[in-house]
């Protein structure tokens, strides 16, 4: 007896090819997905450069020698001011970088403040830290540049105090504790100012709250969407279409459905998140407005020509989650993009996660104006039009034929 | 019984030659005229023509895969012919639209089965144009037609079988066509349901309304429908009143078996079975010619112990046409 249960439940995996795609085939897909966002030795993985800039206020030996180290360092990318510009000291100000953090065009700048040197190789000098002025929603960048900046430093320094050696050689104990050497062997102070969550309660809450709400908004559309295919086998789509209801007047209804549900589904999930964490929603409303209207809207007309390609519900389940999982795993639902190499970060702005986690970062992160938006506003308007329209003309087989 | 080939494409071709000729009556509420359809190398309808007269109720009978559902989606614009006329009312359908008149009943329970009764009523009455105080009393009208006025807030899917398929048909009536299609509307439902469904149907027709339903059920096309329309590969190959099927195919007499206590004699006129304890005879009067035959077998030795009187069937004239049962 349990050897018939299992069989007849092994034949009916077989004739149900849908399962074992699931079963099977979504884990290896899934899998490969992650393994090409961390594993350096697929071909598209290789660790992601952390772009900076650079600002040189100390114009000494000794911090050019710095800078030009971490500029020729692999793991960094130079952010250069424009066309002209000849090195990484290029930017003097620190209002210039501090824009630069504050749009999100790079993680972080490194300012090596007037009299840093000096404090260094001057007894009794008060300390002078070396600066890296943050945009925490990428804490891996500040960590790397620390971490590189003591490493290389430490390295200069130990080259300088070993030319000093020879004449320290001769010093008794007291002068050698007053002498420029002691000081090269103290560590070089870093100080991390975050530009951007210093005013915010718990800021990162609403990047990952962006995420999750990308997910699931794809999540419940395809599970709405998955109605036009019950319809048809119940034979609910044929009595509509004999009806005065057109095919076009049933997709944008469920669009328009699908839309509403969406954006209240997410405004929901943030309300929770300033209720329970303190995320500032009702500080950020137009921009999340925006935001939540246009992803909803993309999301809706994404699940509509998904239905419209499958054949039954079960099919529309297997492939939605193989697409959303991959979409959401690339596009930043899942793993934040900064921690994928480049070519991978680059990959994951096919999905529109991607473009709506980016708006609303622009929103509840960097604070930016309605007009930034229009990058990501435009990407998923146009990606719903052309969704929807791909939805329309698969639908065509529902109507006569 | 087998079907005979030839008087049944003399009878084929006397009702196309009808049809084509217009001899058919005027009053039409619907004429189907040579509807040819074809998926790809499959002919689902060879070339279809009938008549649904106003007030009508037909029933459309034939075999799986007779293309009868083909049909149905023609008439209602799901499908559109590759030749061939559907008029209504003597105005031609075109392909898709301008079906304000038709309703239809699809044979699956097409229904929103987590809205009440209520909700399922009001959202296909506007579906199909009814708004305002116009739907409210559709809705009303239809709840009680169906008897399920105090189940309006039910949810569908609560209710039984014969409840789904009420408001699945009342769904279809709500905007009060005059032309009713119906596939196979009591499919699945216990006999007290079926004759509810018919006195529903029973009253639309009665204010008017022309009915077409496609049956599997020959004694619902028997007792329900004024006139049967036979359809087989694609063609309707007879058309007419049951009385009148009957007379064109099979013939108006009374099939008799008498059996036989022991092996009988053979007699002239009646067919003897191989294991000589059944005869069977044809009779024109089963009262004047029935004491005749009795009289010829007892008097040739044989001993009757026991006999039945077949009317001509629908059945019979189902498998004379079609040379196949119904469900095959």
């Amino acid at each position: 007896m349990i050897w018939t249960v299992v069989r007849v439940g092994l034949l009916r995996m077989w004739h149900g090819r849908t399962e074992i795609l699931l079963t099977f085939v979504v884990p290896i897909v899934f899998f490969t997905v992650f393994a090409f966002i961390f594993d350096e030795q697929i071909g598209l993985g290789k660790s992601p450069l952390v772009n900076l800039a650079l600002v040189d206020q100390d114009q000494t030996e000794l911090s050019r020698e710095l800078l030009t180290s971490l500029a020729g360092d692999e793991t960094l990318r130079v952010f250069s001011p424009g066309r002209g510009a000849t090195g990484p000291s290029s930017f003097s100000s620190v209002d210039e970088v501090q824009e630069l953090v504050l749009e999100g065009a790079i993680p972080l700048a490194v300012v090596v403040p007037e009299g840093w040197a000096v404090s260094l190789t001057t007894p009794g000098a008060d300390p002078v830290s070396l600066q890296i002025l943050a945009d925490s929603s990428d804490p891996v960048a500040a960590q790397v540049v620390s971490a590189l900046i003591r490493q290389t430093s430490g390295r200069i320094l130990a080259e300088q105090a070993g030319q000093l050696i020879q004449s320290v050689l001769s010093l008794s104990s007291d002068q050698f504790a007053a002498s420029a050497i002691a000081h090269y062997t103290k560590p070089v102070g870093i100080e991390v100012i975050d530009l951007l969550s210093a005013d915010k309660a718990n800021p990162v809450v609403s990047m990952y709250a962006a995420g999750i709400a990308v997910m699931f908004l794809l999540f419940g559309a395809v599970g709405n969407s998955g109605t036009l295919l019950e319809e048809e086998e119940n034979q609910t789509l044929e009595r509509l279409m004999c009806s005065e209801l057109t095919m076009t007047r049933l997709l944008a209804g469920k669009w328009v459905l699908m839309t509403i549900v969406g954006v209240v589904q997410v405004t929901v999930m943030f309300a929770w998140a300033q209720l329970a964490f303190g995320v500032d929603l009702s500080g950020h409303l137009p921009g999340f407005t925006v935001m939540t209207a246009v992803t909803a809207g993309a999301a809706a007309s994404f699940a509509l020509a998904l239905a419209a390609s499958c054949k039954n519900r079960v099919q529309l389940n297997a492939v939605a989650i193989i697409l959303i999982l991959c979409m959401s795993a690339l596009g930043g639902s899942m793993v934040p993009r900064y921690v994928m190499s480049e070519t991978m970060q680059q990959f994951g702005k096919v999905t529109f996660n991607a473009w709506a986690l980016d708006g609303y970062i622009k929103v509840f992160w960097r604070d930016l104006p309605l007009v930034d938006l229009a990058p990501e506003v435009m990407v998923l308007a146009a990606t719903a039009i052309v969704l929807f329209i791909a939805s329309r003309l698969l639908a065509r087989r529902w109507e006569s034929s | 019984m087998t079907s005979s080939p030839e008087r049944r494409s003399d009878f084929v071709a006397e009702g196309e030659r009808a049809l084509i000729q217009g001899d058919a009556p005027p009053d039409r509420a619907l004429r189907v005229r040579a509807v040819a359809k074809r998926y790809g190398r499959t002919t689902a309808l060879e070339s279809a023509s009938f008549d649904l007269r106003r007030g009508e109720r037909l029933a459309l009978l034939g075999p799986n895969g007779a293309g009868k559902t083909t049909l149905v989606r023609c008439i209602c614009g799901r499908a559109v012919p590759d030749s061939g006329e559907i008029e209504m009312f003597d105005q031609l359908l075109p392909p898709s639209g301008g079906r304000r008149k038709l309703g239809f009943v699809p044979q699956e329970i097409a229904l929103y089965p987590d809205l009440t009764a209520r909700e399922n009523l009001e959202a296909f009455g506007r579906f199909n144009g009814l708004r305002g105080a116009e739907l409210g009393e559709a809705v009303e009208w239809a709840l009680e037609w169906t008897g399920l006025a105090e189940r309006a807030e039910g949810l569908v899917k609560n209710f039984s079988g014969g409840m789904k398929r009420r408001v699945n048909i009342a769904c279809g009536v709500l905007h009060r066509p005059q032309v009713l299609l119906l596939d196979e509307p009591t499919v699945g439902v216990d006999p007290q349901s079926r004759d509810r469904i018919f006195l529903m149907l029973d009253e639309l027709w009665r204010q008017g309304t022309s009915i077409l339903l496609t049956t599997h059920q020959l004694d619902e096309a028997e007792q329900q429908c004024d006139r049967i329309v036979i359809i087989d590969h694609g063609r309707a190959i007879a058309e007419g009143t049951l009385r009148e099927l009957i007379a064109n195919t099979v013939g108006v007499n009374r099939r008799v078996t008498f059996k036989l206590a022991r092996p009988g004699p053979t007699l002239e006129g009646l067919e003897m079975s191989d294991d000589r304890r059944q005869l069977v005879a044809e009779v024109e009067d089963v009262a004047l010619e029935l004491p005749e035959v009795l009289s010829r077998i007892r008097e040739a030795g044989g001993q009757v112990s026991d006999l039945e009187v077949h009317s001509p069937s629908l059945h019979a004239v189902f498998i004379h046409l079609t040379g196949r049962e119904l469900r095959e």
